[in-house]
């Protein structure tokens, strides 16, 4: 997704920011930390970067250095997309996120929109979270992916070819592996 | 590198967020020079860095996966913003392994 935003041809300037939530790393991934995350993402202004080093060293002359509370990034986080033509933010697996931080980075993020009507915000999650995303966001759009038939059969010809002992497969096989799993997924 | 494939401007003629063809935009890897002359900053804005789980996931993608969706009315409304700010989230779901961490 991130690729295809940068890949493409456009007259506008565009900056991303991605992050991916990882059931692994709840400790750290925070909502403050996840805010910051996709806030260094977009220090590319000279603006912002400046805006950055003021706060840093305020918060370092206060108090050794603390760390950002949730409400300070947000406001940096608002500021700095404010110098920006056009911003996308992408968080994939929102399911892995802990559920109850998740309230509170869906209403960081309805914070963020707010005001920059122009921002434009990509989830992914399992099915399972539609329902608090659409709680946040009553108008956000939602849609199911699933491997189109063609994909799954492009994606286990090239792995086939692939194969190190080709030899060790049958025609009859090969044929079969090629309609039975596309088949399976579909009905999955 | 990474840091810098996520912005990027149409201005540099060449927009490519590979990062051995984008070595030439200085647009596309100011970000990335600002991180690195600041790495107090950015530690302090977060400790977490995303741009490593971006390369494992470059690295492992079959590459047009999800071409499909690219192409799907909600996307393109999602992406140029005709449906104004009641559009701006797109929520994208599905079961685990359907790909869509992968979507390219």
């Amino acid at each position: 997704m991130i690729d295809s935003l940068c890949d493409e041809p456009s007259e506008e300037d565009i900056a991303i920011a991605a992050f991916y939530c990882d059931f692994r790393d709840h400790q750290e991934q925070t909502t403050a930390n996840i805010m910051g995350a996709i806030l260094k993402q977009l220090v590319a202004r000279d603006e912002v970067l400046r805006h950055m080093q003021t706060a840093f060293q305020k918060a370092k002359r206060e108090l050794g250095g603390r760390g950002l509370r949730l409400p300070d990034m947000v406001r940096m986080l608002k500021q700095a997309i404010a110098t920006l033509p056009q911003v996308f933010i992408c968080i994939d697996a929102l399911d892995e996120c802990l559920s109850k931080n998740l309230p509170e980075l869906l209403v960081s993020l309805k914070d963020v929109l707010r005001g920059s009507p122009r921002t434009r915000i990509f989830l992914t999650g399992r099915p399972h979270v539609e329902a608090e995303i659409l709680r946040y966001f009553t108008t956000g759009v939602t849609a199911p992916i699933s491997p189109s038939t063609r994909e799954i059969e492009r994606y286990l010809e090239k792995k086939l070819e692939m194969d190190t002992m080709r030899d060790a497969m049958s025609d009859t096989l090969h044929a079969d592996v090629l309609k039975i799993i596309p088949e399976r997924i579909h009905g999955m | 590198m990474e840091f810098t494939a996520y912005t990027h401007s149409a201005n540099s003629g060449n927009v490519n967020c590979n990062n051995v063809s984008n070595s030439h935009n200085n647009i596309v890897n100011l970000n990335q020079v600002i991180a690195d002359e600041n790495p107090e900053i950015m530690r302090w804005l977060s400790p977490l860095d995303p741009r490593r789980r971006h390369q494992d996931v470059r690295t492992d993608r079959f590459d047009s996966v999800g071409s499909w969706f690219l192409e799907s009315r909600e996307f393109r409304e999602w992406r140029s913003g005709e449906g104004g700010a009641d559009k701006a989230v797109l929520f994208c779901y599905g079961n685990p392994g359907v790909g869509k961490t992968f979507l390219r």
